[in-house]
């Protein structure tokens, strides 16, 4: 290939190429909704599998009292990459957790984050819905469906930005 | 839902089937990529427990 027509490929690249501000905007649909940057950028038939898969394992994750994290003094690091799995899922994490814990809660009140043994009985609202969640025969499951939509939501956003560059189909 | 194996199933299928959706764009493509993902967990998660079984 001569240089003439690797400028030409490099013209009609960047003649392809999707302008910053709708890579954005799709970037912030598929945190929004799974699949929802997908959908935008007219890759149908992916949006409708990832809506489905993510919805689902939310979906499930909840429903199998998977652990909503909050951030934890006694193990900040742990506990803020677990909150930003969590985050991962997008507004419809914000709603559950809101109506699990009576609000949009992200850190352990000091009420509970002072208490230094795990026999300590929890005494706000969500301590003890932590507490009980977490002490369901079947949270592990949940909390590996919930940590892991909101991840795969995550990887999302990055495969949206990497269609809106080009850089993938 | 209580048995473990079937949470196992059901989750590396959703894993699965979304990795083959990522990384794959043909329908057949997708579907060998999702088929070897999905045995792949199964088959080393069992493998594992295996191998772990004697620990107390």
């Amino acid at each position: 290939m001569g240089s003439r027509d690797v400028m030409a490929a490099e013209r009609a690249a960047e003649r392809a190429r999707v302008p910053a501000g709708t890579i954005t905007l799709a970037c912030v649909l598929a945190w929004l909704v799974p699949g929802g940057g997908h959908l935008y950028l007219g890759k149908k038939l992916r949006a409708a599998v990832f809506f489905g898969l993510v919805t689902l394992s939310f979906v499930l994750g909840t429903a199998l009292h998977g652990r909503f994290s909050v951030i934890d003094g006694r193990q900040p690091l742990l506990s803020e990459l677990q909150v930003v799995a969590c985050l991962g899922s997008g507004p419809m994490e914000i709603v559950t957790r809101s109506v699990l814990y009576g609000a949009p809660v992200y850190k352990l009140p000091d009420e509970d984050a002072s208490d230094q043994g795990e026999t300590r009985r929890p005494r706000t609202v969500v301590g003890k819905t932590l507490r009980s969640r977490t002490e369901a025969s079947n949270s592990a499951y949940g909390t590996a469906y919930l940590w892991t939509a909101g991840l795969m939501n995550l990887l999302l956003i990055l495969d949206v930005f990497d269609i809106g560059i080009r850089r993938k189909d | 839902m209580e048995s473990h194996f079937l949470h196992l199933v059901l989750f590396s299928a959703i894993v699965s089937t979304f990795f083959a959706f990522l990384t794959r764009t043909a329908p057949r493509e997708r579907l060998r990529v999702g088929l070897m993902l999905g045995v792949a967990m199964v088959g080393l998660s069992l493998a594992l427990a295996w191998v772990m079984y004697p620990f107390p």
